[in-house]
């Protein structure tokens, strides 16, 4: 029974040495062994390209962020309305340079309040400052 | 003045990785020459057409010289090629299921000698191709590696990362298997 069976392990063995015999025999040795170099010599070459092709992709992405960012700060724009109108009390483009310190600090605390209303009632907040044309002009950037 | 120290006339491949790590392109050429007939004999085994072997081959080479760092002499180079052979295979096999490709079998392709004695010699290889085809990949690879490379248990387990008796069992459940397949 072993015997048979260790005849049968010797043959499975021989067979197994003969699989790939062919293939290995016609193996062209020399031309192998310059093609392994040959591509083991690109390689730094590919390697420093890979290194190059990594910049498109992180400005690829980049490019992404900034466009994802880009349309958030215009939807976020358009769904509050044009913020920053409701609380101006100083029209932009005003000389400035007339105002005393206390009433620039009215001024920027006057456009500090928008900003901490955000999250509270809304934009009819500050309209009661505006005048005709402002609540015109808000308005109108509403009505898009 | 004394002679230069002869160098060793067959440097070990251990040498021989560290020169090609140096940058000596012609250490990994030895290395190729003396190591790619037992790689493509295990490629063959594994069951890589004919047709692919020498591609195969190449591949392997590229990525183990590629990857050489990570070798720690855990196994003998010939035994790591054949474990990176293995993987180069199945990534191949994984291509060719994708783009429908077959490679044509041994059986159909055109064979070099007497198409008659090739037949009476090959039906057993034929045989044992397709039922080492059907083993799972940690039974062939050990099998292959036992009967076809005649390695230790040892050496087997260190290069697949299992235990040597882990390897032996694998082995005789490939036997087994073979044994059924070929009766």
């Amino acid at each position: 029974m072993n015997d048979d069976a260790t005849v049968h392990d010797r043959e499975l063995q021989e067979v197994a040495q003969r699989l790939g015999a062919r293939a290995a025999e016609r193996l062209d040795l020399e031309r192998m062994a310059q093609a392994v170099v040959a591509r083991l010599r690109a390689e730094p070459r590919r390697r420093a390209w890979a290194w190059a092709g990594l910049g498109p992709t992180w400005l690829r992405i980049a490019a992404a962020l900034v466009i994802v960012a880009g349309a958030g700060a215009i939807a976020r724009t358009w769904w509050h309305g044009p913020a920053p109108v409701a609380g101006v009390v100083v029209p932009l483009g005003e000389d400035l340079s007339g105002l005393t310190a206390s009433e620039l600090r009215d001024a920027i605390g006057a456009l500090d309040r928008p900003l901490e209303d955000e999250t509270g009632s809304g934009v009819d907040v500050g309209l009661e400052g505006l005048g005709p044309d402002d609540l015109r002009a808000l308005l109108r950037s509403l009505e898009g | 003045m004394t002679p230069a120290e002869p160098v060793a006339a067959v440097p070990t491949d251990a040498a021989l990785i560290a020169a090609w790590e140096g940058g000596d392109e012609q250490a990994a050429a030895e290395l190729v020459r003396r190591h790619a007939r037992a790689l493509a004999r295990f490629l063959g085994g594994t069951g890589a057409p004919d047709m692919d072997v020498d591609d195969l081959v190449q591949e392997t080479f590229i990525r183990a010289f590629r990857a050489v760092a990570k070798f720690r002499g855990q196994c003998r180079f010939r035994t790591w090629l054949m474990t990176i052979g293995g993987n180069v295979l199945r990534d191949a096999q994984r291509r060719w299921r994708r783009s429908r490709l077959v490679p044509l079998g041994d059986d159909v392709r055109a064979a070099d000698g007497d198409p008659h004695e090739h037949a009476v010699a090959g039906e057993a290889e034929a045989r044992l191709a397709a039922g080492l085809e059907r083993l799972p990949p940690m039974q062939r690879d050990v099998f292959l590696l036992r009967a076809q490379q005649g390695l230790e248990y040892n050496e087997i387990a260190a290069a697949l990362g299992t235990t040597p008796g882990a390897a032996r069992v694998h082995y005789h459940h490939a036997v087994k298997r073979l044994k059924e397949h070929m009766t």
